[in-house]
């Protein structure tokens, strides 16, 4: 029954702090459909309306316009506490006057249940995340990860409709994240609940996410899989906030057939996929991202710097990749090689040649682009 | 992101409480005060007001009362900042009890040192004629400083002690490794980040000292301060309006300043408390510091000391200094009969002021800091008023308010409860006061706790489906029930030590043992003031530590990640 329930639809959701005479919108109409059993991430730079966005779904904030439907039932302007959602925060707040066992009992006490049915729920809930030998602990006992755990076994024992998930993991070391990442996603997958979950983490978001929403000043910027998000960014913006990117400079760009653009980068004429408005932007750019790039040692040439050339500035080795700063008339580009032998490193000073597959090219309108390398965190 | 959740409505739980604290604080402090204004503008008070600043003896009461309220405040200060400084800064043996001897004056019954300090240091002192053969004036001025400056001065202490621990010890070592010395540091560092502390600790200090009472009635002699006078004006001249325009006069200051220092000084605190302060703070070595700051401190300790040493003794032997033949008759006097009455109302009154003063407070604190969203500034000082209002004036304000049923349009919304022909010979109106006179330092440390508390513990009891007043129930009130607990042992001392409002509202019927202090002071039987102040203390301890052990059997142990925002 769990597994067709769970539908919630974001309509036009906006949220205004401050009075009339000095408003900061901080969502502004974010429409968006979840499916059941759907993971979504909210994703953005801090001050950008995810976590506003994710309060408001709970309940905690507000709409100024707006609606949340959950199953076709219209909860905007519902209590938290009338909502059938879970809610996993950042701080875990656990009730530190209650062991572990009471804590994840919580909700199912208010909720009237029979000590019985508490135990066994209780119980099974901590067994299926290992925290049985934990039950009679205090919050403050436990190490960050096992306080995470039982965070989300007290959300998830009263079978909510969704999860909510803001930034859990931001407190957590950098080894148990990535732990915690796979353990959350396959509970999620097992139980198939709606799940929505607010990052500025981009590996977080990418690794966890059936979908991935960006935003960016209280908008929504793109909408994607992970996969749409990274190789077709719909703007500049998200293209450099998701992985690394260089943006060429193209000399000049004329329509090809649908969806593609005959342009001239670097002295090379090639047909690349382009974004549906990057043509009509005045001046676009050439999304290619680093590990797309080859860096190959310009042989025999002094330090002039021709055109597909570059004088390395930097070059730093990471044992299973190389990356290569290049100074080149297109702009500085960033290259990472894979498995590089150690005679093919080209050196600092040097003159390299870099080439990339024209199929792993997106042409991008300009729109302010570097401006924008500000927003990030 | 913010404590509270903004926009939208509150719920039903929220909107209740919020009316009942409007109701309690509406009655129990806003109507006493629009009664004094009333009063006020009637014609000898009126006169009184107008002539603040022509009226020569108005004029002279006035300035004597800012007089004595700044010395206090610089003194105070200053010494509380030397007590708090080598509290936090020097290194040396029996620093716990050195740190408790300085919190004792806070609870200390009225008029203690005051008799103390006339046995000890007056025309035939103890001390002064006894070994010096000195024979000073004390009453007025100087008496009412040193009286004064003693009492308050634990309040700057622990203001500033409270600062100097919250200090980053790297700001410290910062300055060390640029080349500062100790005293560079000290001067440049320490010293300006202290500076709101400084502010915020003068201005308290002045609003207890132009609000006291007791000491200017005992150890004033003809320096006259506003407070003494407004109380002359309702015991001898029997004039209402007359003391409603002296109360005036003292509370406009009195509020002015107490608004300053909280919405003013506080916000200036340039002080970020990170909550993990890495490294040691820096110990004092030089020589010449060290011993000036444990010479001051070793004296003003032993001061205390002798005070309280003096009140013991005083109580014990016939006619302290004169008479020092041991004797049990003072006591067998004050309970046989004398004292009995007072004893057992006034620790009845104040046991059940206490816990409604607590409740009150919490509550208030916890609109404040997680409910309210506009104006709960204003809340936060409609609850503060109690405190912020001289208890004179709190006292005069009753008097007038409630010695007659409270009618609108000649239907009687509250009944007489203060004067003897009042419900209960007129407690109800003095449990009042205890509730409203206490409640603030509740409402204190309630917002304090409350703050450290993460708000997402209370979101997240709400989206586990529990509604406003069970999640305050589940999970609000244990979290601070450390601090509410501490609130009522602050509450029941400060209820069984409180004077100046009580004088006004005493009847036959309802004595109170600080009413009773005043008046043996009054006739110079020292002996049973002394008495009494030690069965005072005895009676707060006992019921205090009571109090204390319910407060380790229930407290909640919250420690650090659990409170920690982001």
């Amino acid at each position: 029954m769990a597994t067709k329930s769970g539908n919630l639809k974001l309509d036009a959701l906006t949220k205004e702090f401050g009075n009339s005479a000095e408003k900061v919108v901080a969502v502004r109409e974010l429409t968006l459909t979840i499916n059941p059993g759907e993971f979504v991430t909210l994703l953005g730079p801090s001050g950008c309306g995810k976590t506003t966005a994710l309060r408001m779904i709970a309940g905690f904030e507000t709409p100024t316009k707006g609606r949340v439907l959950l199953d076709g039932e219209d909860l905007s302007y519902a209590t938290p506490d009338r909502r059938p959602m879970g809610m996993v925060f950042q701080s875990y707040a656990l009730f530190p006057h209650m062991t572990v066992f009471d804590n994840v009992a919580y909700g199912l006490r208010v909720k009237k249940l029979s000590a019985g049915e508490i135990k066994k729920a209780v119980g099974e809930v901590l067994d299926s995340m290992s925290l049985s030998h934990l039950a009679n602990r205090a919050p403050n006992q436990l190490s960050g990860g096992q306080q995470q755990r039982v965070a989300l076994a007290r959300a998830m024992v009263v079978r909510p409709k969704v999860l909510l998930f803001d930034e859990p993991l931001s407190n957590l070391d950098a080894k148990l994240r990535a732990q915690m990442r796979v353990e959350i996603r396959s509970i999620q997958r097992r139980l198939g609940i709606t799940s929505i979950f607010v990052t500025h983490d981009q590996d977080e978001a990418m690794s966890l996410s059936d979908r991935i929403v960006v935003m960016r000043n209280a908008v929504v910027e793109q909408v994607g899989t992970p996969d749409e998000i990274y190789r077709r960014p719909s703007s500049v913006f998200v293209a450099d906030f998701i992985g690394r990117s260089n943006f060429l400079e193209v000399e000049s760009a004329a329509r090809a057939k649908a969806g593609k653009a005959k342009i001239v980068v670097s002295g090379r004429k090639i047909e690349v996929a382009a974004q549906s408005s990057a043509l009509s932007s005045n001046k676009p750019v050439l999304l290619v991202r680093p590990e797309s790039i080859t860096v190959t040692a310009a042989k025999g040439k002094g330090t002039k710097v021709g055109k597909g050339e570059g004088k390395v500035t930097n070059v730093v080795f990471y044992g299973n990749h190389v990356e290569y700063t290049l100074e080149t008339d297109e702009g500085v580009i960033i290259a990472v090689e894979s498995d590089p032998l150690y005679d093919d490193i080209v050196p600092v000073g040097k003159i390299a040649r870099y080439s990339f597959p024209a199929d792993r090219a997106w042409l991008l309108p300009s729109d302010s682009t570097h401006a924008m390398k500000e927003d990030r965190k | 992101m913010s404590t509270k959740a903004r926009g939208g409505k509150y719920d039903i739980f929220t909107k209740l409480a919020l009316v009942l604290v409007l109701i309690i604080v509406g009655f129990l402090i806003v109507l006493p005060l629009l009664n004094i204004l009333v009063y006020s503008s009637q014609p000898s008070g009126s006169a009184i007001v107008k002539g603040s600043f022509s009226d020569i003896v108005t004029r002279n009461i006035i300035w004597n009362t800012v007089k004595l309220g700044l010395t206090v405040a610089a003194l105070g200060t200053l010494l509380g900042f030397i007590m708090a400084y080598t509290q936090a800064r020097v290194e040396f043996r029996g620093k716990k009890i050195l740190h408790i001897i300085n919190l004792v004056p806070i609870i200390s019954p009225p008029f203690a040192f005051a008799t103390a300090i006339i046995v000890l240091f007056g025309r035939s002192g103890m001390i002064t004629r006894g070994i010096f053969d000195w024979r000073p004036t004390l009453y007025g001025y100087p008496g009412l400083v040193l009286v004064l400056t003693l009492s308050f001065f634990p309040i700057a202490y622990m203001n500033l002690l409270g600062m100097l621990r919250s200090l980053d010890p790297a700001l410290d070592e910062a300055g060390a490794s640029l080349g500062a010395n100790k005293w560079r540091i000290f001067r440049t560092v320490t010293l300006p980040l202290l500076i709101p502390g400084f502010a915020g600790s003068f201005l308290l200090l002045f609003i207890e000292s132009i609000a006291d009472l007791a000491n200017p009635l005992i150890i004033g002699g003809s320096y006259t301060v506003l407070a003494s006078r407004a109380y002359m004006a309702i015991n001898g001249d029997y004039d209402i309006s007359l003391a409603a325009g002296y109360s005036l006069l003292l509370l406009l200051p009195a509020l002015l300043v107490f608004l300053i220092q909280r919405y003013w000084a506080q916000k200036k605190s340039v002080i970020s408390v990170t909550g993990k302060p890495s490294g040691r703070p820096t110990v004092v070595t030089s020589k010449v510091a060290r011993t000036f700051l444990l010479t001051v401190t070793g004296l003003l300790t032993g001061l205390i000391l002798l005070i309280y040493a003096t009140v013991v003794l005083g109580a014990f032997v016939q006619i302290i200094g004169v008479n020092n033949e041991f004797t049990l008759s003072h006591f067998q006097y004050l309970l046989g009969g004398f004292a009995n009455g007072a004893i057992k109302t006034t620790t009845t009154l104040a046991l059940i002021a206490t816990p409604l003063s607590g409740i009150f407070g919490m509550l208030i604190a916890w609109l404040v800091v997680r409910k309210v969203r506009r104006g709960s500034e204003a809340l936060d000082f409609l609850g503060m008023l109690g405190i912020a209002v001289p208890g004179t004036v709190i006292g005069i304000g009753y008097a007038i308010t409630y010695n007659d049923p409270v009618k609108i349009a000649g239907v009687t919304v509250f009944p007489q409860v203060a004067g003897g022909a009042a419900l209960i010979g007129g407690s109800i109106a003095i449990i009042m006061v205890y509730i409203i006179r206490s409640s603030p330092a509740g409402q204190r440390s309630g917002i304090a706790m409350l703050q450290q508390i993460d708000p997402a513990i209370e979101e997240a009891s709400a989206s586990l489906g529990a509604a406003g007043g069970k999640t305050f129930r589940l999970v609000t009130l244990p979290l601070i029930s450390g601090a509410f607990l501490s609130g009522l042992m602050y509450a029941f001392a400060h209820s069984m030590t409180t004077l100046s409002p009580i004088i006004f509202l005493v009847t036959p019927d309802t004595s109170i043992l600080t009413q009773k202090i005043l008046a043996e002071a009054d006739q110079g039987r020292y002996g049973n003031v002394f008495a009494l102040c030690c069965i005072l203390i005895m009676l707060i301890m006992i019921i205090g530590g009571l109090i204390n052990l319910l407060v380790r059997r229930t407290q909640v142990s919250i420690d650090r990640p659990m409170v920690t925002g982001r």
